[in-house]
């Protein structure tokens, strides 16, 4: 590297670097905020990629069609013989009637999501299934027989006990036994769940016989899903069907940073940064303005000093870029996002331990970048250039 | 190499109401290997002229060439490249970067040319010491005094080993000692070959044995030309 | 030593850092792929269709399967007032 292209640029980053460590204190400053900012920026992108990943890959098993009822715009009960109905739809494989809802714990604020689902017999996992970490699923002809995970537990203040009540409509206790608890494992989908026959969910809920909250559809062939969705739509009035396909890109939209409030106030941050640095670059001192006139008068051309600018705006950047996203990654991978966790889970009272790592993918590093250190450079290059037109005369 | 100005105007703020005539019909030629000193009161163009035959900016009007190359009405960037190839200029209040070391001031105009921290510091040590200020070298500018800071700059205008050297009132800030020696060392680069153009109030300066010739100047024009000897 | 080379060497490290971050993000990774098969079978068994990850509100709790007027059903202009909502979009 020994041609004076790479000399000139490797003498004027030499120049920059020394320049910059001249004016150590201000320059540490926006590195700092700079950092903070991508680290914000970051540590979002990937948790919420993450959670999308997760979700991606784990809900490809969900199922292919829900059929909910709606009434004035709202989910209502729906007939279980519309089963029949379903049934005998060509292509349909088997339908599954589910009761959920959810039981608000006024003793310590936890909303716990109830499952009512009839398992197959025989479907009772003899506590060998890895997605229980003691005990069993409940059986087919057992009444009062719950799983629960293990916050549930702790939430209700189980300890060794196996017994609980919940309260009815009518205020009336209905009890349960927990026969089995989700294994951690399984946490980010179960960590509010308590799982129940479908009659003691009816029972709970005191739901009319005959009436569940949604039909769940197996179709046997999965491209013929949108047609049976469709098909659906015209045989059941009033339903709203919602296929696997939808509820995966849910789960695509849902995290958008660009839609989501908190999304907005980043770029917002991100744009005041940017204001921030314009107003650090500009504004030439005397002392700078004697400085690029002298290097004007030794021979130092305008491409030069705006290259020696940028250098100096680039090395700040970069080095902010670089270990923002670090810093990122280990706050989201080692440390589970402790700093954005707290509002990603809100107010929630059950709160689902979860290790999710991102795949590390240069097209994120990428976006992050051109959405950071761009507009920053952008920031400063109108400010490098007035500071490049400074005349060569004004030092005589 | 051989300066010539042909009617050469340097107007300031033209057709405004500051509008000032720093330099009116010009017609200078200095020779190769001359030694000129321009005389004249204050405001009277000593420094504009310097500053068109140093390539810091262009006439207004007229023609002016360097070793044959005009250097009237060229864009900034050839300007400064003649600038740097030619010229060695030193200014009466030194213009040293204060919180730099001598050593980095000197190699200033090396960086843009690519050449290696090695080899920049070679070619500076060989003009501090033929200078006398090698044992300043990695002082920091603004702990020198003005001898040694008048040595340095003249250090920083050799390092490209340029033809001309241009020097504006290279001893107004130094005492009569001092100001002899700095006048030496500039007419020791005759014998280099260069062609110095300087200018200075002190009748010292202008009446040094080795300055060829003297050129008054008073109100922007030539007023006399007077060769010694 | 050069400003220059001083940099270069710091960006070598980050390029080591970043290296063992692929390397143990790709070790996690692996890790935590032997628990999707698990989670796919709750997921066919019980007929889940969202993560468990904010239960503020059904609409949180349950975005796949949320009806539309959920996040405005106590008043048509009411907005958002969970935190878990500050990244999320709006129904689609």
């Amino acid at each position: 590297m020994n041609t004076p292209f790479f000399g000139r640029l490797l003498n004027i980053l030499d120049y920059a670097l020394s320049s910059l460590r001249r004016n150590l204190g201000k320059n540490c400053t926006v590195f700092i905020l700079f950092t903070l900012v991508i680290f914000l920026f970051a540590s979002f992108q990937l948790m919420t990629g993450g959670l999308t990943e997760l979700a991606q890959k784990v809900l490809v098993t969900a199922p292919d069609i829900t059929v909910q009822q709606m009434s004035a715009g709202r989910q209502v009960a729906i007939a279980a013989d519309a089963k029949e109905k379903l049934t005998g739809i060509f292509g349909v494989s088997k339908v599954k009637e589910r009761i959920w809802g959810y039981y608000f714990d006024e003793s310590n604020g936890a909303n716990y999501t109830v499952i009512g689902i009839s398992l197959p017999a025989g479907d009772d996992a003899g506590g060998s299934w890895l997605g229980l970490e003691e005990g069993r699923l409940p059986r087919p002809d057992e009444r009062g027989k719950v799983v629960v995970s293990r916050d549930i537990r702790d939430k209700l203040g189980l300890g060794s006990r196996r017994h609980f009540s919940l309260f009815r409509p009518d205020l009336s206790l209905a009890s349960f036994e927990t026969v089995g608890t989700f294994s951690g494992t399984l946490d980010i989908l179960t960590a509010d769940v308590i799982l129940m026959s479908l009659d003691d969910a009816r029972d709970l809920f005191a739901i009319v016989p005959g009436f569940v909250t949604d039909l769940l559809v197996d179709a046997g062939n999965p491209l013929e899903v949108e047609t049976i969705a469709g098909k659906i739509n015209d045989l059941l009035s009033g339903v709203r069907v919602i296929t696997r396909n939808r509820i995966l890109k849910t789960y695509t939209v849902v995290f958008g940073w660009r839609s989501g409030l908190g999304g907005i106030c980043l770029l917002t941050a991100l744009v005041a940064f940017a204001i921030f640095a314009w107003d650090r670059a500009s504004g030439l001192s005397r002392e700078e303005v004697r400085e690029v006139g002298i290097l004007r008068v030794l021979g130092w051309q305008t491409n030069d000093i705006i290259l020696l600018r940028f250098f100096e705006s680039a090395v700040i950047a970069l080095l902010a870029f670089f270990t923002g996203y670090l810093l990122a990654w280990i706050h989201v991978a080692g440390f589970d996002g402790t700093f954005l966790r707290p509002i990603l889970l809100g107010w929630s009272v059950l709160r689902p331990s979860f290790t999710f790592v991102p795949q590390f993918a240069f097209s994120d590093m990428l976006l992050i970048f051109s959405i950071s250190v761009f507009p920053y450079l952008c920031a400063t290059a109108v400010p490098a250039w007035r500071a490049a037109v400074v005349r060569a005369d004004s030092v005589i | 190499m051989l300066i010539t100005l042909e009617s050469v105007d340097k107007i300031y703020n033209s057709g405004a109401i500051n509008e000032v005539a720093a330099l009116r019909e010009i017609d200078l030629t200095v020779a190769e290997g001359e030694m000129v000193c321009l005389q004249g009161p204050s405001g009277s163009g000593k420094t504009t002229l310097l500053s068109v035959i140093g390539c810091i900016f262009s006439p207004t009007s007229g023609r002016a060439t360097i070793g044959g190359r005009r250097i009237s009405r060229l864009p900034d960037h050839f300007l400064t490249r003649y600038r740097r190839e030619l010229i060695g200029f030193i200014f009466q209040n030194y213009n040293m970067l204060g919180h730099l070391s001598v050593l980095e001031n000197i190699t200033l105009p090396l960086l843009p040319l690519g050449i290696s921290p090695g080899r920049r510091e070679k070619m500076a040590d060989a003009l501090l010491d033929k200078l006398a200020i090698g044992h300043r070298k990695h002082f920091i500018a603004d702990q020198l005094s003005g001898g040694e800071l008048q040595r340095a700059a003249i250090a920083r205008a050799l390092i490209n080993n340029p033809p001309i050297i241009v020097a504006d009132e290279p001893t107004a800030h130094l005492d009569g000692k001092l100001a002899l020696e700095i006048i030496d060392l500039l007419a020791e680069q005759k014998a280099d070959g260069r062609t110095l153009i300087l200018s200075s109030h002190d009748p010292a300066v202008s009446g040094h044995p080795r300055v060829d010739r003297v050129v008054a100047l008073r109100d922007g024009r030539i007023s006399s030309q007077v060769s010694a000897g | 030593m050069r400003p220059s080379t001083v940099l270069m060497l710091v960006l070598s490290v980050y390029v080591m850092l970043y290296s063992g971050l692929i390397l143990v993000v790709g070790h996690k990774n692996s890790g935590l792929a032997a628990h999707v098969p698990i989670m796919q079978e709750a997921v066919a068994r019980f007929g889940l269709t969202d993560l468990a990850l904010s239960t503020e509100a059904r609409y949180t709790r349950h975005p796949a399967v949320s009806d539309p007027v959920a996040v405005t059903m106590d008043h048509p202009g009411a907005i958002d007032h969970f935190p878990s909502t500050l990244f999320w979009a709006p129904p689609q």
